[in-house]
């Protein structure tokens, strides 16, 4: 087990780096951006006759800090208060400290991706294996085809779609927020249903635009997979179909752990789209509001959220890769 | 203790007891231009308790001839038409899916080459042994893993290691001997060894040549080797059987097939041969290549083109193969003309 410590200590300080990284990245990005409500603020003051210093101190009152230091002491700032997991606070929500509001959108956006991967990565597996097994049916062909199709909708018409049929053409499912407002918020069944019903159209969305990927990719590898000699040797052998069948999906679904650790990564990416267009209060619609009100500090906090999770879920992805491959173990 | 099955009534080419007896095997392949024959009209005996090799260029059918013994020929292949009688098992060709799948295994092993990855990567090979005891109705597992602990010692490896280890962490010669081990430990008895030495180095080739010479005579096995390496074949068979273009042109005992070999095919496969004593430029290689499916002339001879006695017949008829006196088998037109094969 020490062989696994080591791989995850070395991913960890890989990670670090990375953190670094992104969050240097974000800052010097969001500060080229032209348009600095700040200064906008202080240059209405100081264009309505309102005196400079005047301007700079109604400025500070409405924002509760001025960026007047050079670009690199604020970098150096911004870095330290980051060590101790200080990002500051919001422009838009004026001066509610960052962390805590991308804290609590991010269960939403977290826990709808996360399911999401889930029940497309299953379905689209199984499904996958079905394909490459049957692949000379028709079952293998409709299988492949929706693979094909669904693969080729992109996950922002795919969620325009999901919205109009499900909550306006066929009112099923209720649009926007996380749960009905006048449930008690609490761990009661009617809450919980509530969470759950209006939870379902997004992730279905995520779920729908990624299941053609796995299971194209599940099959093309099952079909590799196949031609490998040992399971030639399997039959040969007399050994059980069902287990044949195990040992071919086993070794077809190692470069699938890859990918998924790089779809998370998209799949937030997604949430941007997602969110927006069902109206749902998680990461991804808080940068979109960041950004349109020119919230750097929060548009910096969501970012490296994101950041975190994604390579949080690399790191998780790696391991488990080492636990089911036991050439990436050493020793 | 392997004995012929009853009621088998097709000729037979003058060997006794057969623990595996082909008759008219013809293997298919589908191709663009049809099924085209990957081994055409086989008859075959596998006296038991013997070691029979049989010999042929890539392409010869050599290979599909032994996934046909245990009925394992691979998709866009298939067996048109024939028997494999094995003792104890029946006719494979017909047997039904769940006989054909305990008789592979659990009375035919199958070994592949060194070369060719036959273990799942993803488990140790004590996981594996099990996986195949279970799938056999084994009812006492722990029984089977001593038996392979004591096949694996017997072998020169260390049984708690082998067992233990995954197959990247075997060497060539260890995965040969592992491959071996579950041909083995459900007591088959026939042994098929597919290219057992070929991409190995020469002390493993001796090592696991020496291996299946003395698992052979201990366990009274029926032993066929597919080999494309003449040496492999006179150092361990009985019997000798050469494949040229899915035929099998020339049969009989090792030693008298070498000695004196009966079909020009056979001869120029021993004068290729390099010599360790004497000058290396007296092993002449064959002239021509060897046909691939869709090369084989649809009627006659199909080495005349590269034949150094071919005869106006050649073009015409595919010779049969005839028993000549003294136990053998060949297939030529030129056979006791007078033809010096050379």
């Amino acid at each position: 087990m020490s062989g696994l410590a080591r791989r995850l200590a070395s991913r960890i300080v890989v990670a670090v780096v990375m953190i670094w990284i992104v969050a240097s990245f974000t800052f010097f990005l969001v500060r080229a951006i032209p348009g600095n409500p700040v200064q906008a603020e202080y240059e209405t003051l100081v264009s309505q006759g309102v005196n400079p210093a005047q301007a700079r101190a109604e400025t500070q009152v409405i924002y509760g800090f001025l960026p007047h230091q050079p670009l690199a002491t604020q970098y150096g700032h911004y870095l330290w208060q980051l060590l101790h997991l200080n990002l500051g606070k919001s422009i838009s929500y004026t001066g509610t400290p960052v962390s805590h509001i991308v804290l609590s959108a991010a269960p939403y956006t977290v826990i709808l991706v996360l399911s999401g991967i889930v029940a497309s990565f299953a379905i689209g597996v199984i499904a996958g294996v079905l394909a490459a097994v049957r692949r000379s049916t028709r079952l293998g062909d409709v299988l492949s085809v929706s693979g094909s199709l669904l693969h080729g909708v992109p996950q922002f018409v795919m969620a325009l779609l999901l919205a109009y049929l499900f909550t306006t053409e066929w009112a099923i499912f209720p649009f926007g927020a996380p749960y009905d407002a006048s449930i008690p918020v609490g761990f009661s069944p009617a809450f919980i249903g509530s969470l759950v019903s209006h939870a379902i159209l997004p992730v279905a969305a995520y779920a729908l635009s990624s299941y053609g990927g796995w299971l194209l990719t599940m099959k093309s590898s099952v079909v590799s997979v196949l031609g490998d000699d040992f399971v030639l040797a399997a039959e040969l052998r007399g050994i059980r179909p069902i287990t044949r069948l195990r040992y071919i999906g086993r070794n077809a679904i190692l470069p699938l752990f890859t990918i998924l650790a790089l779809s998370i990564g998209f799949m937030f990416g997604g949430s941007v789209f997602i969110e927006d267009i069902f109206d749902y209060p998680g990461l991804g619609q808080l940068l979109l509001q960041s950004i349109n009100r020119r919230d750097y500090p929060l548009m910096s906090g969501a970012f490296l959220l994101i950041t975190v999770a994604v390579i949080v879920a690399n790191i998780l992805a790696d391991l488990l890769y080492g636990v089911i491959d036991p050439r990436v173990r050493k020793g | 203790m392997a004995t012929a099955e009853t009621g088998v009534q097709a000729a037979s080419p003058g060997t006794g007891e057969a623990a595996v007896r082909v008759r008219d095997l013809t293997v298919v392949y589908a191709t663009a231009r049809g099924e085209l024959p990957a081994v055409a009209h086989v008859d075959l005996d596998l006296p038991a308790g013997q070691i029979t090799g049989i010999v042929g260029e890539s392409g010869s059918g050599k290979s599909t001839l032994a996934l046909a013994l245990l009925n394992a020929v691979q998709r866009p292949g298939r067996i048109l038409s024939g028997s494999v009688q094995v003792a104890g098992v029946g006719d494979v060709v017909t047997l039904g899916r769940r006989a054909l799948r305990q008789a592979r295994g659990g009375k035919i092993g199958y070994v592949f080459q060194a070369s060719q990855s036959s273990l799942n990567p993803l488990k140790t090979v004590g996981k594996q042994l099990l996986d195949l005891g279970r799938s056999h109705d084994v009812a006492d597992l722990r029984q089977l893993i001593r038996e392979a602990k004591g096949l694996a010692e017997e072998m020169g490896l260390d049984p708690v290691r082998a067992l233990g280890s995954y197959q990247h962490q075997l060497s060539g010669g260890m995965r040969q001997r592992v491959g071996i081990i579950f041909a083995l430990v459900l007591n088959a008895h026939v042994l098929v060894l597919d290219e057992p030495t070929t991409a190995l180095d020469m002390l493993s080739q001796a090592l696991v040549l020496g291996i299946v010479r003395r698992v052979h005579r201990e366990r009274g096995l029926t032993t066929v080797i597919i080999t494309h390496d003449i040496g492999v074949v006179a150092e361990l068979a009985d019997r000798l059987a050469v494949m040229y273009a899915g035929r099998i042109v020339e049969e009989g005992r090792t030693e008298e097939v070498l000695a004196s070999p009966l079909h020009p095919y056979t001869a120029g496969l021993i004068a290729a041969i390099p010599r360790i004593v004497g000058d290396p430029n007296r092993s002449r290689p064959l002239s021509g290549r060897p046909p691939d499916l869709t090369t084989v002339p649809p009627r006659g001879c199909p080495f005349r083109e590269r034949c150094p006695v071919a005869m106006d017949v050649c073009e015409v008829e595919d010779p049969a193969l005839v028993e000549v006196p003294g136990g053998r088998r060949v297939a030529c037109h030129a056979r006791g003309r007078g033809v010096a094969v050379r």
